[in-house]
């Protein structure tokens, strides 16, 4: 009898302890050290992993003002600084996700087929709590994109987890803006019931996919001769001229037309790739990534000619017809064909144990260890234009790194410290020292007033543990069918 | 009252008569008698100090006279204040009050069609023809066209010492324009205070068609502003030369936006939490809108940005609280829920000392007597009474621009008074007259538990039946206006509701993301309130359509003790 009560009593602390993880990212400010953040931080004895510079063991890493400002053996730090000792663990550049959908308030606008007007920018949220699980799998930056359910979608933000801070503060200073695009089952909404009554969006086809892009291309162009000829004749002093309207919708493809803006298409067969390089062509603007593309193995030679890079799943497929024909040697085939290659999450879940997806190319295509750390690193990196700021440790790069108690592509690896800008954004021994604290606030949160249960009140949620992730862009479709 | 009242009226036409003959026409005697006296009161000026025992003298419709010694005129109706205090009528910032039931709503635009949902999802007519924008993007409506007098949610505001609100059309992105309005009065145009006031902004998306998310909100706003900047620039070329040019398409909802692109007109804007708050304002910085934020219940996170753009806050009294019972099984709620329902009645203290102009609205009590209990536990929370009161009063017609003839006790303002058995925010105190443009109103006893009307608020167990037989839910909703917010708990999960929305005839509309043989996935909500039963469609990507009923048991007996 008394053991059933003691694993009932176990039972009920389980989700008590989960929530404690939940917990942690609503006092972010006060997890970090803020007023007494040091301006220098040296680790010594650590193992680091540079990426592009090799391995080097028991060596340190002297960060000040947020920049990488040494690196090799005996380094001497000011009297103030933070010295870690890391002997016997190893220094990775923090994680670039290139495919993230976290902190987004909202994913996708479906309404339309081409919502290149809506701003991921709009509809952040630094509160969001897969952003502090994702500082503890050691990722630093992501590229947060709109979802896939129009073949022109909206404009995505570059952002640094800077988990606690004003949202201003996430954003990726001088990333490369970019834009969504979707081909495929999603943009032609097929997994979605027709419903009675409504009117089902265009396109319904491949073939519409190419057309809506093409049309929104050719749109683009006359917008930006409007806009062209207005100038001139303003140039040209011709007076009463009522200007050209702005376009929201058509601003940002003159920017992929002018090579301003990046290109991140989501995209599945070898087909609807050649179709996409093929307008582009046309057009005469570049894909820098395709999303996904686990077909890309089969047209890797297109994709190299035409210098995009590719952002995939390590071993994710068969979610849908469009995703059966995919290898777990996508990502090492498309590396050897010369393509920049990364691994991201498109997932809150995934986006935790990144390490791991690049490990799987290791197991799988024979990658060396260093190209494996490079689609979750530098290669991410390149392909959002930050290649400069983060991706590797280099002296002067950002000082966006992790400190892990293990191997980074080993399994039983963990992250001990996140480290952004040269500050720590999440530390395993302080997430622990903070966890009593909590339960005795939710305790006194839970006898005040309004949190008291009324009399009678709604029948009971039942407990459901940990709600997945439903921000994988190809399981979780939009705000409305 | 009004028995009395009328014998006094007959009684002084018949003196009249004498005097000038009967063709002096019957309003204006009706007019000339309305004076009134309260004397020996208690009088809280909100403008001066209080007037410990003293009279407040109303004719006209003004207030004519206030002070310690005062000459009542021979011909007021003299109401002996012994006991009562005397405050300026209070006013609510922010309500749908007088606006009929079906009022400009965002709705499905083109697609036509029949069917089940294609029903529920009917849009109604829009009040302006010739709109070009669809309904819910239409900044041309005005909620003064759109005023009836009296119905029951007037009777009970003011009944509760409301006498004056600001009543803006429901739902939708560019909402339309408010009017501020006195309570009281036979047409439209006698309760009109002040019309226009302000330009009203939600941020939830339409039901159906674009905007159809948060990111589309944000476009389609910024949008119709730059079409609004240009439609100004081409009708000032225009106006300066025709000749030669081709002239400028007139457009109601552009033009309808030029004051607030001027900034003669504020903007309000619906906004609860920190995130919510900033982009609104991030929006208004990046037109130079003039904004007042409406909700606010994380404002005190964001004094400093407010104090310094001196953007006012319209904060809501609707304190959150929990309304699930307790049961050991269940998931404990989430620390964030927690904290933000001790925080609430904080804001006001805050907002307060970090000195950001606030007034206080009802922010869709369905219970009006609600609000002076709230009030009081703002003020347990850290508001000076003092503040609240202003808070009520000069504050909203600060905020408002009418500060030069209603929120205080003075002299040739408007005679809007609310007099109190006690003092305002004691629990025990009562509301003992109303005065709304110098007329005494005639009070009904406060109701219970009122009848939620179309509320959505509550705890709805509901069946949803996705073909594999009926799963067990329950939706916990909570209504604010025409705002919507709920979580889900049962067989599907446990889930926070997003996108919800609430039509003027109960349709219902919310996405969630619902766990299915262990695949978590997103099931999208539409259905119907009637009364206490609400049902409707629920569609899941790649499964056929199912269906989802239920019925809201009654409320719980309110408690005396809180």
């Amino acid at each position: 009898m008394r053991l059933t009560k003691s694993r009932k009593a176990t039972a009920r602390l389980l989700p008590l302890a989960m929530l404690v993880g939940v917990c942690l990212s609503f006092v972010p400010q006060s997890l970090r050290a803020q007023s007494g953040e040091p301006s220098e931080t040296l680790i010594r004895n650590a193992t680091i992993l540079t990426i592009t510079h090799g391995t080097l063991e028991n060596a340190d890493i002297l960060i000040r003002k947020g920049k990488i400002a040494a690196i090799g053996k005996g380094l001497k730090a000011g009297s103030n600084a933070r010295v870690i000792d890391a002997a016997g663990k190893f220094v990775m550049p923090g994680i670039v996700d290139c495919h993230s959908h976290s902190m987004l308030d909202a994913i996708n606008e479906g309404a339309l087929a081409v919502t290149s007007m809506v701003r991921t920018r709009d509809a952040l949220n630094p509160n969001d709590v897969d952003l502090y699980r994702e500082l503890a799998g050691g990722v630093t930056t992501l590229n947060l994109l709109h979802g896939s359910a129009n073949p022109i979608g909206g404009l995505n933000t570059v952002v640094k987890i800077k988990y606690g801070r004003p949202v201003e503060e996430f954003i990726f200073p001088g990333a490369m803006p970019g834009i969504k695009f979707a081909l495929g089952e999603n943009p032609k909404r097929s997994n979605f019931p027709a419903l009675p009554g409504v009117t089902r969006r265009y396109p319904g086809t491949r073939m519409g996919v190419e057309e809506v892009i093409r049309d929104a291309f050719t749109r683009a162009r006359d917008y930006k001769r409007t806009w062209d000829e207005y100038r001139a004749a303003v140039a040209k002093r011709e007076r009463d001229l009522i200007p050209p309207k702005r376009d929201l919708q058509l601003e940002p493809l003159v920017e992929v037309l002018e090579g301003k803006r990046y290109v991140h298409a989501h995209c599945y067969r070898a087909d609807e790739i050649l179709m996409l390089i093929n307008i582009a062509d046309e057009f005469g603007f570049k894909i820098r990534t395709f999303q996904h593309v686990l077909e890309g193995y089969k047209v890797a030679k297109e994709i190299a000619r035409h210098g995009a890079g590719a952002s995939t799943f390590a071993d994710f497929w068969g979610y849908k017809i469009e995703a059966y024909d995919a290898i777990p040697y996508n990502a090492a085939i498309m590396t050897r064909a010369g393509i920049v290659v990364s691994m991201n999450s498109d997932s809150d879940e995934r986006a935790r144990r990144l390490n791991i997806e690049a490990a799987k190319a290791m197991r799988y295509g024979n990658l060396t260890e260093e190209e494996a750390l490079k689609l979750v690193t530098i290669n991410p990196a390149i392909q959002l234009g930050i290649q400069n700021r983060v991706g590797s440790l280099e002296v002067g790069k950002d000082a966006d790194l992790a400190i892990w108690n293990g191997h980074p592509l080993s399994v039983y690896a963990r992250v001990e410290t996140t480290f952004i800008d040269g500050e720590v954004f999440f530390d395993r021994q302080q997430d622990l020292a903070k966890r009593a604290e909590l339960l005795k606030e939710r305790a006194q949160l839970e006898q005040a007033e309004p949190n008291r249960p009324p009399a009678r009140g709604a029948s009971p949620p039942s407990p459901r543990g940990r709600r997945p992730s439903q921000t994988d862009d190809d399981l979780w479709e939009g705000d409305r069918p | 009252m009004p028995r009395v009242q009328r014998r006094f009226l007959a009684a002084s036409v018949a003196l009249l008569s004498v005097v000038s003959s009967a063709l002096v026409p019957v309003e204006a005697q009706r007019s000339g008698t309305d004076t009134y006296a309260i004397t020996n009161a208690r009088i809280v000026t909100v403008s001066g100090p209080v007037i410990d025992r003293g009279a407040v003298v109303i004719r006209d419709g003004l207030i004519v006279a206030v002070g310690a010694t005062v000459n009542i005129p021979a011909d007021a109706r003299v109401i002996d204040g012994s006991g009562l205090t005397v405050y300026p009528g209070l006013i609510d910032t922010n309500t749908n009050l007088g606006l009929p039931e079906p009022s400009p709503t965002p709705a499905p635009v083109g697609g036509q069609g029949g069917g089940f949902l294609a029903a529920l999802l009917r849009p109604p007519t829009p009040s302006t023809s010739n709109s070009t924008q669809a309904v819910g993007l239409q900044p041309e409506i005005l909620a003064e066209d759109l005023i009836k007098p009296g119905g029951d949610l007037i009777e009970s505001e003011r009944s509760a010492g409301i006498t004056t609100a600001l009543t803006a059309p429901r739902g939708g992105i560019w909402i339309g324009q408010s009017a501020l309005i006195n309570l009281a009065g036979d047409t439209p145009q006698q309760m009109i205070v002040r019309s226009p006031v302000a330009m009203h902004v939600g941020f939830a998306p339409l039901r159906s068609g674009y905007p159809g998310s948060l990111l589309g909100v944000f476009a389609t706003l910024r949008q119709m502003l730059l079409d609004a900047q240009r439609y100004r620039e081409a009708q000032r070329i225009y106006e300066q030369s025709p000749r030669g040019l081709r002239r400028p398409a007139p457009d109601r909802s552009l033009e309808a936006l030029l004051p607030v692109l001027d900034g003669r007109m504020p903007v309000v804007m619906y906004a609860d939490r920190e995130r919510e708050i900033q982009r609104a304002l991030d929006l208004a910085d990046e037109f130079k809108l003039k904004a007042i934020i409406a909700g606010g219940a994380d404002s005190w996170q964001l004094t400093d940005r407010l104090q310094k753009a001196n953007v006012s806050v319209l904060l809501s009294l609707n304190l959150p609280k929990r309304t699930t019972a307790a049961i050991p099984e269940a998931d404990p709620e989430p620390l964030r829920v927690l904290r933000e329902r001790v925080a609430a009645p904080k804001t006001a203290g805050k907002l307060a000392a970090a000195k950001v102009r606030f007034a206080f609205q009802s922010g869709g009590l369905t219970t009006i007597s609600d609000l002076m209990s709230n009030a009081a536990k703002v003020i347990e929370g850290g508001l000076a009474k003092d503040d609240a009161l202003r808070a009520f009063t000069i504050s909203a017609a600060e905020i408002f621009g009418v500060a030069d003839r209603l929120g205080s006790i003075e002299t040739g303002k408007i005679a809007d008074l609310t007099i109190m058995r006690g003092e305002l925010f004691d629990r025990s105190s009562r509301v003992a007259h109303v005065f709304i443009d110098g007329r005494p109103i005639e009070l009904r006893p406060p109701t219970p538990g009122a009848q939620p009307g179309n509320s959505a608020s509550g705890a709805w167990p509901l069946m949803v039946d996705l073909g594999q037989g009926e799963l067990a839910v329950t939706l916990t909703l909570q209504q604010e206006g025409d705002r919507l917010r709920g979580s889900m708990q049962g067989a599907l999960g446990s889930v926070d509701l997003a996108n919800a929305t609430l039509g003027p005839a109960g349709e219902i509309g919310f996405t969630a993301p619902v766990t299915l043989e262990g695949q978590t996935t997103e099931a999208s909500f539409s259905g119907k309130i009637t009364g206490d039963e609400m049902k409707g469609a629920v569609n899941i990507t790649g499964r056929s359509p199912g269906s989802f009923t239920g019925k809201r048991p009654p409320p719980a007996p309110m408690s005396s003790e809180r």
